[in-house]
């Protein structure tokens, strides 16, 4: 523990602008490189021995992989976002966005590709403190994050920002077609390139923000169980002070050993931040006893059911989980009620006869271990 | 005056809306919010139009516009199209375009009397927007960005630009445009400025997230602060206090 605290409080007086965890010799952040050899074992077109997943979502997903994304969540020890990926065995990175980033070449590989065999793209991730330049980044992982509800969400994503004890952004070290721009475009690839965020902000240290004011009011406004609501309204008012609304947002079809890290990333700087933070009101304000998470579920919609179950035995969930340990979370939680969304959006094509609804659940402290161990199961049989 | 506001917590209210010195176009759906602060400040001065464009919301970046007439792309329906010519004014123009590029919005800069388009745009396109807008017509690109549509905004008084915009560029547009032009961002540093906001020669309506050093630049630039009474006070006092004791 004592080699520990030194390092990171020297860090938290750095400039945020390097990254975290520099000089790392915290085994949770070690480089990771996950070689594609799974490619060359497997070719996509046999179907795959069967999998222990929770759901056939997974299964499903787990099929339709068309290349193996390798991702590797890696601890910068490059100092900043604007400094060339030291690895030299990375051939291509995958940006969201492909406008400028592939070549014709890469173009004609892939067209090869879904004949010939999977082409392995390497993309490396970094974790990163949040900071005010991430601002359109965030915002746009948090567009929808409450439906289309009118609210402060430009204060919310400072409220997150200015924490920078607890919370992450991942970025993509994608430097080297920025290499011949000029700073401000090198800048400016940082600001788009946002892939995720993750951070819990303790809902009574914040309640005073018009924007968690404007959440809980949607909150009570949306539950529609009244025994739920009153254990909401006492989560969200007498108790607000130790309960943790818990933020994960990414881009779709994000790698899972991804999420994996930045769950233990983030549970990791609650418990540090318990110990390290300068006054005790703060210290205490990471003692969460409860996390709330808002989320969205993909539900059936009903009648259809019945007879598909008794046709194709397991293929039909009731529930679809969009992220996957929202599945987890909800099985370990206290209480959950879910709401009907306003916005009128279009169910994917696989999944007709799903109706999107909004998930709200609230899971103990305690419980937290144990979902994490969980997760790990889960992403390793992915 | 600039008015800041949101639609459906987006701030790019340039994708939503297009507002010009005769009429505004404004997208559906949204909370009616947003439709009544056009309204509010608009109402009895000229129409506010309440449309879709393609069976989209992005009226904004679909159509392009000013005091004469209004091109629509070839994507517009029929209804659209019959509905828009009846609310707008008479003298107002409204025409489809058989274009490939059918985002106008952003192919297109324009107030009353040049226009700024897409260096790949159709020679035909280009002869219609002279006709139909009464424009002179200029190709170019903007900080090396040839969706100009997107990265300037201009009205018969003023210009923003993109913020990278060389001042070499900057003198050359301002000759071609005769307007004063600076260049600056909008929705706090967002360089997309058409996409972010909208403005004509007396009002302008920019994203909430835009900063009040924005702000006050967008006024300054787009001369909107001349309407308001305290500034005719300070030129007042200039002219007549000689010196002050």
């Amino acid at each position: 523990m004592a080699p520990k605290k030194p390092r990171r409080k020297i860090e938290q007086n750095e400039d945020s602008m390097k990254s975290k965890k520099g000089d790392t010799s915290v085994d949770m952040y070690d480089r990771l490189r996950v070689m594609g050899t799974q490619s060359n074992k497997r070719p996509m077109k046999k179907r795959p021995k069967p999998m222990l997943t929770f759901s056939s979502f997974a299964r499903c997903n787990l099929f339709s992989l068309p290349k193996s994304c390798n991702s590797s969540s890696s601890s910068p020890s490059t100092n900043s976002f604007s400094e060339k990926n030291v690895n030299s065995q990375k051939k291509n990175s995958k940006k969201v966005e492909e406008t400028e980033s592939s070549s014709d070449d890469d173009y004609d590989d892939d067209d090869e590709e879904d004949e010939v065999e999977e082409e392995t793209v390497q993309v490396d991730f970094e974790f990163f403190d949040p900071k005010p330049g991430d601002f359109h980044g965030v915002k746009l992982l948090l567009q929808r994050y409450l439906d289309n509800y009118q609210w402060n969400l430009s204060g919310f994503v400072d409220l997150i920002l200015a924490q920078t004890t607890v919370g992450t952004v991942v970025k993509s070290a994608d430097s080297e077609e920025d290499a011949d721009d000029s700073d401000g475009d090198k800048e400016e690839a940082d600001e788009e390139e946002l892939f995720a965020v993750i951070t819990a902000l303790n809902l009574g240290r914040y309640q005073d923000n018009q924007c968690i004011k404007e959440l809980k009011q949607y909150l009570l406004g949306v539950c529609k169980e009244e025994s739920t609501k009153v254990k909401l309204r006492q989560v969200l008012e007498k108790d607000a002070r130790d309960a943790g609304l818990l933020v994960c947002q990414r881009f779709a079809n994000c790698p899972y050993q991804v999420v994996l890290k930045l769950y233990e990333a983030l549970f990791d700087e609650i418990s540090w931040a318990t110990e390290d933070e300068p006054t005790q009101v703060l210290r205490d304000s990471f003692r969460f006893k409860h996390y709330l998470v808002i989320t969205k579920i993909l539900e059936n919609k009903g009648p259809l059911l019945q007879k598909a179950v008794k046709r194709k035995a397991d293929w039909v969930e009731p529930v679809i989980y969009m992220k996957q340990e929202d599945e987890i979370l909800h099985e370990m939680s206290s209480w959950s009620f879910t709401f009907e969304l306003s916005a009128e959006e279009l169910a994917p094509p696989e999944f007709k006869g799903y109706k999107k609804l909004g998930l709200v659940l609230l899971i103990k402290a305690e419980a937290i271990a144990k979902f994490l161990k969980k997760l790990k199961s889960l992403v390793e049989t992915l | 005056m600039a008015t800041r506001l949101q639609f459906e917590n987006n701030c790019e209210v340039g994708v939503f809306s297009k507002l010009t010195n005769k009429y505004c176009l404004v997208a559906i759906g949204g909370s009616e919010s947003f439709y009544s602060v056009f309204e509010s400040e608009l109402a009895g001065v000229i129409p506010v139009v309440k449309t879709s464009i393609a069976g989209t919301r992005i009226v904004g970046r679909m159509c392009a516009g000013n005091k004469n007439g209004l091109l629509l792309p070839h994507t517009t329906t029929d209804q659209e199209l019959q509905h828009i010519r009846n609310c707008l004014p008479d003298e107002v123009v409204v025409q489809r375009v058989e274009e490939r590029l059918s985002a106008l919005g952003n192919c297109v800069a324009c107030n009353d009397h040049v226009a700024l388009t897409h260096p790949d745009l159709d020679r035909e396109t280009e002869e219609l927007i002279a006709d139909v807008l009464g424009v002179e017509v200029f190709r170019q690109t903007i900080a090396g960005n040839i969706l100009v549509g997107s990265y300037c905004v201009f009205s018969n008084r003023g210009g923003l630009v993109h913020p990278h915009t060389s001042i070499e560029d900057l003198d050359e547009l301002s000759t071609l445009l005769q307007v004063p032009l600076v260049a600056g961002t909008v929705n706090r540093g967002s360089e997309v400025i058409a996409g972010g906001m909208t403005v004509n020669d007396w009002t302008a309506f920019c994203g909430s997230d835009t900063t009040a050093t924005e702000l006050s630049v967008i006024e300054s630039v787009f001369k909107l602060r001349e309407a308001q009474p305290t500034a005719i006070v300070d030129e007042m006092r200039r002219s007549l206090i000689d010196t002050y004791v």
